[in-house]
């Protein structure tokens, strides 16, 4: 009997023991998350409460001080810059190592090995957008031509390995207890794998629905509704610009054949849209105080932990703060004691599309003029959880990868395009930019960095303390003859080849222009006199225009100016649309009482998009239901094309309401803008019957109800929802339901700097910490915190001290 | 006395062990006391068990006063628990059956090479 319950009780504490170590399918193991001294209950903790007085790292030549300021921002101290590096990579890891480890895993194409099949399409898709593979060549190209910045790299990554090394079940990071992994080496391989992810999140193309349209609209209409430049472009380089050098002249063959096959593909994916961005800088002649004030604010997926994480870094030689990207060297968008720059992206069409001809089924060899070319394979290896490894086998031409063929997305009519990007070529060193930005101390200095700068192309905006105010739109742009890569094209034909690219002294800039200021918000980089071929589908023409006006009419400008510029609500859009929109619906639908309401509450809005404005709610739906309804046949043509933007679209409303585009073929009749405007404000009246009726309150954040959402969107309760602020697309505070400022930064360069920073987050990765979303409701304000530099030995408002040796 | 000493023990055990160790090696460590202080079959379940549940109770009380984290109730949200009340009473709940198991066992195990005394005055 005894001998039986004791078996018994064995079997059954061993079973309990170890059932409550596995997980079971979604569900983490139970025991180590509850464990209260080393499950989640420990990430509760927050970083002032576990601060160390002394931490260990090794391989420094002198000891490293970090001082933590009120908001959790490291101040790091150290002797050279490898020791600064490290400590960077260090510290980062200790406040955003699952953040930093996560996004390398999904640029990667490595999301499947901790999730599972679900992420395997995604993976594939990664891996056949060659992002690992121009990661790779980037890589060797550092080791072989940039050792001491390939050595920068390898220290950071030593940083962020030790603290993984030191790394306690205690402080893992809650989403490794509950998806159950552990966090792996960091290389200086994926700080670069970051950077190209950028590039993905970047850039588009739109080749595959600018060829349907071609073929839908034909060359006539598409010229219209899609032209080169708006009737008013405010470009990011000012229309007085000469262009003082004899630019290198492409040839465009003299007759085209584009792959005409009916086209029905699923284009990739592409950036989200609201992601653009604004930066500025005025000169002294414009300000209050004589310094040149700059500005900038990027505009992302709004997400947590956020993307940005501050820090300063400081050596003896030169102090930057600013804004850094977890897994990357030094700050991205910032300042130092003499010149302040920041980022936004300039988007130009760099990625094309090729048709490929293979020789046979086996794919060994393609059609290139008269020759037949090898091609060559590349086997991905995806890791599945609960699954075997995946291979994959990605046919490459040199152009680049064919991403969709026989084995990915067959079924579509029309696989075996090859993708050309910049990205592939891995000749490009963007981290040394960013590591000469951040030590530059003028103008020339600064140009010497972007230099080495290729994608994702941005407008570099810069300020000096010396006076001098700059813009740079960077990257390596093809040189393209007119319409190049617009459309597909035929690679089997040799004349599509880029011809080169425009040289780096091509490439539009600007340095202390007339008007006192320079300025980009992602709209056109130049005006039709460049001498190059310029285009990009998602070109912005409401957000410069507002603050190119904002700018010209303001003096005496002051550090407040600048950040009220930042949160400025103004829908110039809806400023220049409603009075067309109702002058087209005159009198119809007027009699109901709530078409009334609604009607008096756009004609009394101020076009301001604040959080309890209702007309832009209103006005939202109302336009984005008209719009609809105006191209709804064009979009519905069965294969996928970009709609005409919103710029024309009020364009033709306003100039030609009675223009054949307007009528609809299904119906009887001829339809013009009236038709539509009118059919736009019947579904505003329903969708607002729906509204009131579920909501009541229509004010525009309870309607957009802005969200910062977790990375893992399951993990729900680690985001927040319905954030308190205005704000649009178009609009400067471009803050959308799911995008917006993701890091607004005011410097002003005087003799001591005045600076300030917020972003949509905290500094702590940590969900349990109080430092986890603690900036929300300051940027939801519009409030900034100081981001003034701290000199070693400066006592006022630390939060706690570590040294590292 | 023997379950009052191995309740105290084994909370203590939770309390210092448990800083560097595992939940598995308290588990195991529970099993050792019990088979060594030896309390009764009833005493080494209980004993065990409210020695390591009040434990971790105590310490899930003890981190959210002074952390006043919103981490509990996030958890519990995400997990589907609703609140972190119902995840401190889960985790004392598991504490109390991991140490529970494991006393007993100790207790059955010490049974086994323990001879039971025949040779006993009962008077």
């Amino acid at each position: 009997m005894k001998y039986l319950s004791f078996l018994i009780t064995l079997f059954l504490t061993c079973v309990l023991g170890v059932l409550v170590s596995l997980p079971f399918g979604q569900i983490p193991p139970l025991a180590p998350l509850l464990d209260p001294n080393h499950g989640f209950w420990q990430n509760s903790f927050s970083e002032d409460q576990l601060a160390d007085e002394t931490l260990s790292l090794e391989n420094l030549n002198a000891a490293v001080e970090v001082v933590y300021d009120e908001q959790l921002i490291p101040h790091i101290y150290a002797d050279n810059e490898l020791d600064l590096y490290r400590a960077q990579g260090y510290i980062t890891a200790k406040h955003r190592l699952w953040q930093m480890e996560f996004q390398t895993r999904a640029a990667a194409g490595r999301l499947a090995e901790i999730v599972g099949p679900v992420a395997l399409e995604l993976d594939r898709m990664t891996r056949r957008k060659g992002l690992a593979y121009g990661a790779e060549k980037g890589i060797s190209y550092l080791k072989e031509n940039d050792p001491a910045t390939f050595a920068l790299a390898e220290a950071y990554a030593d940083g962020v390995n030790q603290y993984i090394a030191q790394l306690t079940d205690a402080r893992l990071p809650v989403e490794y207890k509950l998806l159950n992994y552990r966090p792996e080496d960091w290389s200086p391989y994926k700080s670069l794998l970051l950077l190209k992810y950028m590039s993905d999140m970047l850039v588009g193309d739109r080749d595959l629905e600018y060829s349907n349209l071609k073929k839908i609209l034909g060359k006539v209409n598409l010229d219209r509704l899609y032209p080169g430049f708006p009737s008013e472009n405010d470009p990011v380089i000012e229309k007085e610009r000469v262009w003082d050098f004899i630019s290198l002249a492409p040839v465009k063959p003299d007759s085209l054949n584009y792959p005409e096959e009916t086209l029905q593909l699923e284009p990739l994916v592409q950036p989200t849209e609201g992601t653009g961005s604004n930066n500025w800088a005025v000169s002294g002649k414009k300000t209050k105080n004589g310094n040149p004030i700059l500005a900038n604010d990027p505009h992302l997926s709004l997400n947590l932990p956020s993307f940005w994480y501050s820090m300063q870094l400081s050596t003896p030689s030169h102090t930057v703060k600013g804004a850094t990207l977890p897994g990357a060297l030094g700050i991205i968008s910032g300042f130092n004691e003499n010149i302040a720059w920041g980022v936004t992206n300039a988007t130009k069409d760099t990625r094309d599309w090729y048709k490929i001809t293979f020789q046979d089924a086996s794919r060994k060899a393609y059609k290139y003029g008269q020759e037949w070319k090898p091609t060559e394979f590349r086997v991905e290896e995806i890791g599945v959880k609960g699954q075997e490894v995946f291979l994959d086998t990605v046919v490459y031409t040199h152009y680049g990868p064919v991403v969709y063929d026989q084995s990915f997305k067959a079924d579509r009519q029309d696989v075996n395009f090859a993708l050309r990007w910049i990205v592939h070529q891995g000749t490009s060193n963007e981290q040394k930019t960013f590591i000469q930005l951040n030590k530059a101390t003028n103008h020339e200095q600064y140009t010497e960095a972007l230099k080495n700068y290729a994608a994702p192309a941005q407008n570099f905006v810069f300020a000096s303390k010396s006076g001098d105010i700059a813009m740079r739109i960077q990257g390596k742009f093809p040189l393209k003859w007119e319409e190049q890569g617009k459309f597909f094209m035929d690679g089997a034909d040799p004349r599509m080849e880029w011809q080169g690219y425009i040289p780096f002294e091509h490439n539009a800039s600007t340095f202390n222009p007339e008007r006192g200021f320079v300025s980009s918000a992602n709209q056109h980089p130049v005006d039709s006199t460049y001498p190059y071929y310029v285009f990009d589908n998602s070109f912005e023409h409401y957000r410069n225009r507002r603050l190119n006006r904002k700018l010209s009419g303001m003096e005496q400008i002051t550090v407040e100016d600048m950040k009220a510029l930042q949160y400025d609500s103004y829908n110039l859009q809806a400023a220049e649309s409603l009075p067309v929109m109702l002058n087209l619906l005159a009198n119809h639908g007027s009699s109901t009482k709530e078409a009334q309401k609604y009607l008096a509450d756009l004609k009394a809005w101020d076009f301001f998009a604040d959080p309890a404005k209702k007309g832009q709610t209103l006005y939202s739906i109302w336009f984005a239901e008209t719009t609809e309804s105006i191209w709804r046949e064009l979009m519905e043509q069965g294969a996928p094309v970009v709609r005409p933007n919103n710029y024309q679209t009020i364009a033709l409303m306003s100039v030609s309401p009675e223009d054949e585009l307007f009528d609809v073929h299904m119906a009887a009749g001829v339809q013009t803008a009236h038709y539509h405007v009118r059919v736009g404000f019947d579904s505003l009246l329903v969708a607002m019957k729906k509204w009131e009726s579920k909501e009541g309150n229509y004010g525009w954040a309870n309607y957009k109800k802005t969200t910062v959402q977790h990375l893992v969107p399951n993990f729900k309760a680690f985001s927040v929802f319905n954030v308190y602020t205005g704000g649009g697309a178009g609009i400067l505070n471009a803050t959308g339901s799911r995008n917006g400022a993701s890091w607004r930064m005011v410097v002003e360069l005087g003799s001591t700097i005045n600076a300030f920073g917020i972003y949509p987050g905290g500094q702590s990765g940590n969900p349990g910490s109080r430092f986890y979303d603690n900036f929300i409701p300051i940027w939801a304000n519009g409030d900034y915190v100081d981001f003034g530099l701290k000199k070693k030995g400066d006592q006022k408002g630390v939060l706690f001290k570590t040294i590292l040796n | 006395m023997k379950f009052l000493l191995f309740t105290l023990l084994s909370a203590l055990l939770g309390v210092f062990l448990n800083i560097v160790a595992p939940y598995w090696v308290i588990m195991i460590a529970v099993t050792l006391l019990a088979a060594l202080i030896r309390p009764s079959v009833w005493g080494g379940f209980l004993g065990g068990g409210l020695g390591m549940g009040l434990v971790w109770l105590g310490q899930t009380v003890y981190i959210s006063a002074v952390t006043s984290s919103a981490l509990p109730d996030k958890m519990g949200a995400l997990m589907g628990f609703g609140s972190g009340l119902s995840l401190m009473l889960l985790t004392a709940v598991l504490g109390f059956i991991l140490g529970g198991c494991s006393g007993l066992l100790g207790v059955l195990s010490r049974n086994l090479i323990q001879k039971k005394p025949t040779d006993v005055y009962l008077g």
